[in-house]
């Protein structure tokens, strides 16, 4: 597909508009979101989206997770592209910033609760999902009742469900979630990158301006070596990006957006308690933003089940053995 | 690979990997298999090998016509070398003539010389070798001493070369050596293509840590090299050497992921002609992850430094972010597909035992991997002074 547009143009819009809501309270940021059509990048043209591919969505997310916002705009798109075929009125209420919701990210309805809502206590809707693979988006209220848990991440504090009642809302199919969730593991990717970027940025720049012993950090060899293994971290994020949205003779998307998210997640967390190290003294303040990061690459990683998604990929590679050459003595077991 | 500016022709996405995957099929014996231990081809066998594949279409792809290539694109070059990569093909035995010397060659060389010596790669007829590192100028290469001195017959060199791979088995030699002194450094050195058989070479093989007897040192004795070998003016075929070098980085052994891919196959099928094998194996799911996650990742940033090189852009210090990245996953993973393969004391048949032989010299030869090419230490230096910036004063 060709697009006059680049991604990229969206990255100094995104970034302007982070930066306005830092400033602004929670529910306005919705609106500065809406009004900016950031929510509807990637979400079709027929319900108020821009009818752009998931690519134009990644440094618009990218820059939320730099930024810090705090608002589940991920969520937002990934629903508002969900429900387009299934209730177009509601997806357009979630573009303009009318409906606010959030998806809760494990457990499922049979379990009676379910858990890793970002801002699930101040959103309208939540997406549930269900054992069989679909889910809902269920109106927030005394059925569905929200519950502050433990939260690592200050930025969207995350929220528990417990299901007391009939799951009654927008039904989304499993073919939808399958999607949502594939789609989730890219902007998951690009929030983490955004916000690995930030953290090797500020590194960057303490190491150049903090002097010790007569000279900058950075005139360190071990320091610049650690710097470098984390910038290789963050370009090997924005390659497997490329990758995840590109589909290529002989490729399989689905794996290179695992690999994708698997291998950001985890680089992610450690850039930024790379950057808490460089920092010294200061890396482990509150008043430095290193420890807003890494909370919300953790949250991310847990609620992407970086884990279980390990461990799957794991089992299904020793399961099976596909490519033709060796095929013949894969036999046995 | 060179040459960015090349017209690219009408590509049809995945028509060039079936081409080269049936040709693959066909033509690699149980012999030239690099996973079967007990069976090793001659090098006579592996050079016949590596011309017919030129001829098929699955090296020189992206070399001009006119220099014996078959002048289609990088596409074709990344769609051959990922179904190269994915079978048990041996390594090139001519990687330095096809990777290095002849891309410098196109750069730098006078036409005559291109129309001469770069066919002759392609048809296995020269295999070269890189005479750069010396044993006083390893990571810091400019401090090389090896001379040329100017005299009335053509240039007379003086020194030696060492780490050059595969200088036993070649015709021809990619020479750095300085005209001046050596505290000139990067100033006044000078590429030449020198002829291996030239009265005064003397090469000695070089056992490395996996019994392999690739690298040696090669030592220069008043050997007289004719006007006609130099490639480039002085000081110039240098820069050409440092701008070739940084896209080499990045795209040399382009198949390296989808070989990286095909070990983790071999591994995870050996283990499973066993049974009692394929119970250590499933201890080992998360690195089997881990690794697979790492080839993936290797793609991605392969594949990122094609798409590039297509849009005109340089590769410049970004080629030691590949570099870094697939020696270190490679290690990781060489380390624990030795750990599985020789875990199980008995007999688990041909296939276990192939394995075994095949991950313990991975194993060994990946200790190698972050060392030639430019050291891990060297790729971090690189990174952090014309990547990052950083500065090393207030």
């Amino acid at each position: 597909m060709d697009f006059d547009l680049d991604p990229k143009e969206f990255e100094d819009t995104a970034r302007a508009v982070m930066e306005a809501c830092a400033e602004a309270a929670p529910p306005a940021r919705a609106r500065l979101l809406a009004e900016a059509g950031l929510i509807g990048v990637a979400a079709p043209e027929t319900i108020g989206g821009l009818g752009l591919p998931l690519d134009f969505a990644v440094p618009v997310v990218a820059a939320a997770g730099e930024g810090l916002l705090g608002f589940p705009l991920m969520e937002a798109m990934l629903v508002a592209r969900a429900l387009a075929e299934f209730d177009a009125a509601e997806a357009e209420a979630v573009i303009t910033g009318e409906t606010t919701v959030t998806i809760a990210w494990q457990g499922v309805a049979e379990d009676g609760v379910v858990g890793a809502a970002p801002m699930g206590e101040t959103v309208d809707r939540v997406v549930i999902f269900r054992a069989d693979g679909s889910a809902v988006l269920a109106r927030i209220g005394a059925t569905i009742a929200p519950r502050r848990g433990a939260t690592l991440d200050i930025e969207t504090p995350e929220a528990r469900f417990v299901l007391t009642g009939q799951l009654d809302g927008i039904e989304l199919s499993v073919d939808a979630v399958e999607t949502l969730c594939s789609d989730a593991m890219v902007l998951r990717s690009a929030f983490v990158r955004g916000s690995a970027e930030k953290c090797l940025a500020l590194a960057v720049e303490y190491a150049q301006d903090r002097s010790q012993f007569g000279k900058p950090l950075s005139a360190n060899q071990v320091i610049r070596h650690r710097l470098s293994r984390d910038k290789l971290a963050t370009e090997t994020m924005r390659n497997a990006l490329a990758r995840a949205l590109t589909e290529v003779p002989g490729g399989d998307v689905h794996l290179a957006r695992e690999a994708c998210w698997l291998a950001t997640a985890r680089a992610g967390i450690a850039v930024a308690e790379s950057a808490i190290q460089v920092f010294g003294g200061m890396g482990f303040t509150w008043e430095v933003p290193l420890h807003r990061h890494l909370r919300q690459m953790r949250t991310q990683a847990q609620a992407g089940g970086v884990a279980e998604k390990t461990e799957a990929l794991g089992q299904r590679l020793i399961g099976a053995s596909t490519n033709a050459w060796y095929g013949e003595i894969a036999n046995v077991v | 690979m060179t040459t960015q500016e090349r017209i690219e022709r009408s590509y049809e996405p995945g028509a060039y990997a079936a081409q080269a995957r049936g040709w693959i099929e066909t033509n690699l014996t149980d012999a030239l298999r690099t996973d079967r231990a007990t069976q090793e081809a001659s090098l006579a066998e592996k050079i016949a090998f590596e011309a017919a594949q030129h001829e098929a279409g699955l090296v020189g792809i992206t070399w001009p016509v006119e220099y014996g290539g078959h002048g289609l694109g990088l596409r074709e070059h990344l769609e051959a070398n990922r179904e190269i990569g994915l079978s048990p093909m041996p390594n090139a035995v001519n990687s330095i003539g096809k990777e290095l010397a002849g891309p410098i060659i196109m750069t730098v060389g006078r036409d005559d010389q291109k129309r001469d010596l770069l066919p002759k790669i392609l048809k296995m007829e020269n295999i070269w070798c890189q005479g750069f590192s010396e044993p006083g100028a390893g990571s810091d290469l400019v401090a090389l001493r090896t001379r040329a001195e100017k005299t009335a017959d053509g240039w007379k060199v003086n020194g030696q070369k060492i780490w050059t791979s595969g200088a036993s088995k070649s015709q021809y030699c990619l020479l750095l050596a300085r005209t001046g002194s050596a505290d000139d450094r990067h100033k006044g050195l000078m590429l030449f293509a020198v002829p291996m058989e030239s009265p005064g070479i003397d090469v000695r093989e070089i056992v490395s840590i996996d019994g392999a007897r690739s690298f040696c040192e090669v030592f220069f004795n008043n050997v007289m090299v004719a006007e006609e070998n130099m490639l480039g003016a002085p000081d110039e075929g240098w820069a050409a050497a440092s701008r070739v070098l940084s896209i080499e980085r990045a795209t040399n052994r382009m198949y390296r992921s989808w070989r990286f891919e095909s070990e983790i196959d071999h591994l995870v099928a050996a283990c499973r002609s066993d049974n009692r094998t394929y119970q250590i194996l499933k201890g080992y799911s998360a690195e089997i992850a881990q690794a697979r996650i790492a080839v993936e990742n290797l793609k991605g940033h392969v594949e990122t430094m094609v798409a590039d090189l297509l849009n005109g852009q340089q590769i410049g210090p970004r080629g030691s972010l590949p570099k870094l990245y697939w020696s270190e996953a490679h290690q990781r993973w060489a380390q624990m597909a030795y750990e599985v393969t020789t875990r199980f004391p008995l007999d688990g048949g041909q296939a276990l035992t192939d394995a075994r032989a095949r991950f313990e010299t991975i194993y060994l030869a990946s200790r190698a991997e972050t060392i030639y090419a430019g050291t891990t230490e060297i790729q971090l230096d690189i990174i952090s002074k014309r990547i990052l910036n950083l500065k090393k004063a207030a």
